[in-house]
């Protein structure tokens, strides 16, 4: 878990140096100061449960089990990417492996699914559940109310989480419903809701698991409202000056999921400084690497631009041309 | 100013013509009415006049082209400025009123120009334009016969369909695909067009390639058709002239002195196939679908060798004229068809032709049918021959009369009758009374 | 499980819809449909059906009419009003191993549901090589003075789109073979059934369980020689009536039925243009970037040198359909206007 947090964390500041250096290509939307309600949802999760999330969410992803180097790949549109370079960033999924649902931009488009995703886990009489994150910005979308709606009235197996960054890229939560809490919709629904602090890892999985085992019991839906602050703007190009300088320097300094969790780790004896050390240097070395493997995997050959739309031509189950050379 | 010069309507019928020869080059000076370029067209060879003096500055078809009436062919600048000459004279205000009587074309403005070919198929096609589809130039069958649908083009082009010879069913006179396929249908070997086998050069001290010319083809084509056409049958009889030797005999120079013209046999042939003509007008007929058209009037055909190749110049209603009259009327036409000096509708419409081989020495020939004619008469050459008259052997002047004829129109019975005809008024009539003595 | 009111094994394949057929023992469109859904959701339980009123009540249609007291409530599973969801889960349970097939209630209302199909069925195995073995029913089409937000054809929406492969079956035994080739095939599939021909239409249509229509493949339903009709869905029965008309002056019109609007079969198409050299494209999207439009493009592009006049179309104005009767008639293309169209085509 804590290897998952500073990786993310690790990650997130790499990738937006890069990006700032020119060197990273697209867009990035940076999950910092969020890895709490990520890591600690994810974690929550079994292998063959499923996740679905927002771009914003790619650390829950890694959480849970995305390999470093083809999301890195991904990013710089190469054949190793997950989706072979037809998407960027964190539009990614790997469903074969992670049981992760590719990114739609759109929200909250991954929360009908994950309900159609728990429904056949249900129909099919198998015992995993289906979990969505979105963020605050989703909850105000007629998709979000929809999903909660037809979840709770066929008792689904899904866990609906919802991380409140406080904002809807520039727009405050007051500006996005008039209740204090999202948690407290769950209600009208008929399902339960819980709020967590998003800065404490441990409490978003406790919550998330508990959520969880009452899915794959058959009880139905939860709602969980992670609540943190984003730390960045909305993409990599958002200075984010709509965000109060007094909240950002409190989230930072006393609510960072990060360092909370070292901290508490350090403090319980459960790791030491020099244990900390180790695996920041694994972590460099785990980012190079996918760094150096995203930079040598070829670009997708031109010619495959038509491939793939549907099943019928194989492109998806035959390896993909790799004659593409790197740039 | 600019005159245009286009292809001139040669005849009601005729719809296209070929350009033979340019006589002046680009940037030659001009006279009105001085020769300017020789055109073919189905039957005749003509020079054209210029319309206008001046210098010639553009030829925008090529000899050798074929090209529908209307088309411009060239333009003549007289060297006075006009509306189409401000493009290279900034300075120049355009008076369109001062030109407005003439046809005026700026300069290279002749994108309207229908597309063309030349006799080997290959596209003519300005500048570096993209490959385009041969085909032939349609006839100008009504307002929208200049339209050619992509599929029209490439049937053309493929069965090298003349599209002049295609009447368009269309709206306004268009040619469509089912015309195409109805004309290739009615002239399935006509179609592609006859061509002279090309033998590639092989010694060169042996051999010589000479390109066919225009007439040449054109005679070819005519002749095929015909074949394919008519279903031909042949007769011939043996006529005594001896009556018309001795009255040609004794009033030549007297005619010569009177007429300037040599007094020939054609034209005692002439007067009475004109007159068996009347007589059976099956012969003088032409098969017009499932209709038979019969001609209550004589066109006569006189076929005409010259240095070129043949050519069927026609004496209009020559059931008419007397012998004196046929005389003059074959004198005037030969000598003008020799000289190119034919209007074009002097070749059209004959309704029965007479070939006349005999000066070259033939004494019996098989000629092919003048199309659409049901018979055509060859007068050979006349010779003393020994015949028996009268159960003894007498020296006579004699001539083969042969007639290819179509069976599909007349049997041998009405072919040997109208021969029968003609050979009895050969030998029986006074032709003095004509010669108004 | 969901109780078994018949029991599929003595009743056979598609027992309950084949019971609503004629007494010559034929079956109208609509039964048609039923009859194909029925014997998918017996041949795999991973079929099921989700939508609005399709249970109990058996669909506005009554196409699932008889279908939740043979497959059970969690087969035949009525949703709430959410057509967003209905799509997005489609979606999710097509990725989870079964095989949804979801009704709209009318055509018209799968823009409620646009984005999930759109942005997410639609893109998904291009980005990802997941299959999403998911098909959408809905009764398009006007004709049936239903107006504005009841006679749509959506079809050029998912169309231009790309991702779905779209089926717009005019006659019975099509569409019973195409749904049943769509609700196999692991690809989005947007199947509209006209509404216009649902109880119009009737014919025989095959029994065999395995009886399927492929995907993509255009029809000549009527041999011709001097123009080509190219048409789907209603549209193709008033150019069958049209070509009757025609023949009645000599105009010999063939009659292609494009049966499927993506993939489109270009090469039945071209191959009749090819040979009747004149293309009408009758077609009740709207006129502008309808279907016809591309049909004619493609026309344009790989037959042009086959075409003896302009490809013509003939579809409705740009404008949403209206109700009144005189409004209607005027809106979609009428057997007349079609004769007159082939007529002006063919004396180009």
């Amino acid at each position: 878990m804590l290897h998952d947090l500073m990786l993310s964390r690790y990650f997130d500041e790499r990738m937006d140096a890069l990006y700032r250096q020119g060197r990273l290509p697209g867009a990035i939307y940076s999950g910092r100061g969020q890895e709490g309600t990520h890591v600690g949802a994810a974690s929550s999760l079994e292998p063959d449960d499923a996740l679905l999330t927002t771009h914003r969410d790619l650390t829950a992803q890694l959480t849970k089990g995305l390999d470093l180097k083809r999301v890195m790949a991904q990013y710089w549109g190469r054949i190793d990417g997950y989706t072979r370079g037809r998407d960027g960033n964190s539009h990614i999924g790997d469903w074969a492996g992670s049981r992760t649902f590719a990114v739609v931009s759109m929200l909250p488009d991954a929360y009908p699914v994950a309900a159609g995703v728990a429904l056949a886990f249900k129909r099919q009489g198998q015992p995993h559940v289906s979990m969505a994150i979105c963020g605050d910005g989703s909850t105000s979308n007629g998709r979000w109310h929809e999903s909660l709606n037809v979840s709770a009235i066929h008792d689904l197996p899904v866990v609906w989480v919802v991380n409140n960054n406080l904002y809807a890229y520039s727009t405050p939560n007051p500006l996005e419903f008039k209740i204090p809490t999202i948690a407290e919709r769950s209600s009208a629904y008929g399902m339960p809701g819980v709020r967590v602090d998003g800065a404490d890892v441990l409490k978003v999985f406790i919550a998330a698991r508990g959520a969880v085992d009452r899915a794959r019991n058959g009880d139905g839906p939860t709602l969980i409202e992670s609540v943190s602050l984003r730390w960045k703007g909305h993409a990599g190009h958002d200075p984010a000056t709509y965000v109060d300088k007094a909240l950002l320097e409190e989230y930072m300094t006393n609510r960072d999921p990060v360092k909370r969790f070292q901290d508490l780790l350090l403090a319980e004896n459960v790791v030491s400084q020099d244990d900390v050390a180790v695996l920041e240097q694994e972590i460099e070395r785990e980012f190079q690497e996918g760094f150096d493997f995203a930079q040598a995997s070829p670009f997708p050959v031109p010619d495959d631009v038509d491939k793939g739309l549907f099943t019928d031509d194989g492109y998806w189950t035959s390896e993909p041309s790799r004659e593409g050379g790197t740039g | 100013m600019t005159t245009s010069i286009t292809m001139p309507q040669l005849g009601e019928t005729v719809l296209e013509g070929t350009i033979i020869r340019w006589l002046k080059q680009v940037g030659d000076t001009v006279a009105a009415d001085e020769p300017l370029f020789e055109i073919s067209t189905d039957k005749v060879d003509t020079e054209i006049p210029s319309p206008a003096a001046g210098t010639l500055s553009a030829i925008l078809v090529p000899e050798g082209e074929t090209v529908s009436v209307g088309t411009e062919l060239a333009t003549i600048d007289d060297g006075a400025r006009g509306a189409g000459d401000t493009a290279s004279d900034a300075g120049a205000t355009s008076d369109a009123g001062t030109t407005a009587a003439v046809t005026t074309t700026p300069p290279g403005a002749d994108g309207s120009k229908p597309p063309t070919t030349d006799g080997t198929g290959t596209t003519r096609s300005a500048g570096t334009a993209p490959r385009r589809v041969p085909v032939s130039t349609p006839a100008r069958g009504g307002p929208r016969s200049s339209i050619l649908s992509p599929i029209v083009r490439k049937m053309a082009a493929e069965h090298g369909v003349n599209l002049g010879k295609v009447t368009g069913s269309g709206a306004g006179g268009r040619i469509t695909k089912g015309d195409i396929e109805a004309y290739l249908a009615s002239e399935p070997p006509a179609a592609t067009a006859p061509k002279l086998r090309v033998v590639s050069p092989a010694d060169g001290a042996r051999e010589e390639i000479v390109p066919v010319s225009h007439i040449r083809k054109r005679i070819a084509e005519h002749m095929h058709e015909s074949v394919q056409t008519s279903a031909r049958a042949w007769s011939m009889v043996d006529v005594d002239l001896e009556n018309v030797a001795l009255l040609r005999e004794r009033e030549k120079q007297a005619f010569r002195d009177r007429e300037g013209a040599a007094l020939t046999y054609m034209p005692f042939v002439a007067r009475a196939v004109c007159e068996a003509l009347l007589e059976y007008p099956q012969v003088n007929a032409e098969l017009r679908g499932d209709d038979l058209v019969l001609h209550r009037y004589v066109n006569l055909g006189i076929a005409v060798a010259y240095a070129e190749g043949l050519i069927v110049p026609v004496i209009a209603d020559a059931d008419s004229m007397n012998l004196v009259g046929l005389a003059r009327a074959i004198g005037d036409i030969a000598s003008r068809a020799r000289a190119k000096q034919l209007s074009p509708d002097e070749v059209h419409g004959a309704t029965f032709t007479i070939t006349n081989p005999g000066p070259f020495g033939s004494i019996m020939s098989v000629p092919i049918i003048n199309q659409p004619n049901t018979a055509i008469l060859s007068l050979d050459a006349v010779e003393k021959r020994p015949v028996v008259v009268d159960d003894a052997i007498a020296i006579r002047h004699r001539v083969y009369l042969s007639m290819s004829w179509d069976h599909r129109v007349i049997d041998g019975a009405l072919a040997s009758r109208f021969l029968a005809r003609v050979k009895a008024s050969l030998e029986t009539w006074d032709f003095a009374e004509d010669l108004g003595r | 499980m969901a109780k078994a009111a018949v029991d599929a094994g003595a009743a056979g394949h598609g027992a309950e819809p084949r019971g609503k057929r004629t007494p010559q023992g034929e079956a109208t469109y609509l039964v048609a449909i039923a009859e194909g859904l029925w014997e998918e959701m017996e041949r795999d339980p991973s079929v099921y059906c989700l939508g609005e009123d399709i249970g109990v009540y058996g669909g506005a249609f009554k196409v699932t009419e008889g279908f939740i007291e043979r497959f059970g409530s969690e087969r035949i599973m009525d949703t709430p009003i959410c057509e967003e969801t209905i799509m997005g889960m489609s979606v999710g349970s097509a990725m989870a191993g079964m095989r949804p097939v979801a009704e709209v209630q009318y055509a018209d209302f799968i823009a409620n549901g646009f984005d999930e199909l759109i942005n997410v069925a639609g893109k998904y195995h291009y980005r990802t090589g997941v299959p999403l073995p998911m098909v959408v029913r809905g009764p398009s089409g006007g004709g049936v003075r239903a107006s504005n937000f009841h006679s749509q054809n959506p079809e050029p929406w998912f169309a231009h789109s790309p991702g779905f492969k779209v089926m717009c079956p005019a006659f019975p035994s099509d569409a019973k073979g195409l749904l049943k080739s769509a609700i196999r095939d692991d690809n989005p599939c947007i199947f509209f059934e006209h509404k216009w021909i649902y109880r119009r239409i009737k014919e025989a249509v095959p029994d065999d369980p395995d009886f399927l229509v492929p995907i993509g493949k255009a029809k000549v339903r009527r041999e011709g020689t001097d123009c080509t009709i190219i048409s789907y869905g209603a549209m193709v029965h008033l150019a069958l009536e049209a070509a009757e008309d025609l023949a009645a002056d000599g105009i010999s019109a063939e009659v292609v039925d494009l049966r499927t609007v993506t993939p489109l079969d270009a090469e039945t198409v071209m191959t009749s243009v090819a040979k009747t050299s004149r293309a009408l494209i009758v077609y009740e999207s709207h006129r502008f970037l309808g279907i016809g439009a591309e049909v004619a493009a493609q026309i344009a592009e790989d037959a042009f040198e086959h075409l003896d006049a302009p490809v013509m179309r003939l579809a409705p104005p740009n404008v949403p359909v209206p109700f009144s009767p005189p409004l209607e008639d005027a809106f979609l293309p009428q057997v007349p206007d079609i004769a007159a169209a082939a007529r002006s085509l063919v004396g180009w």
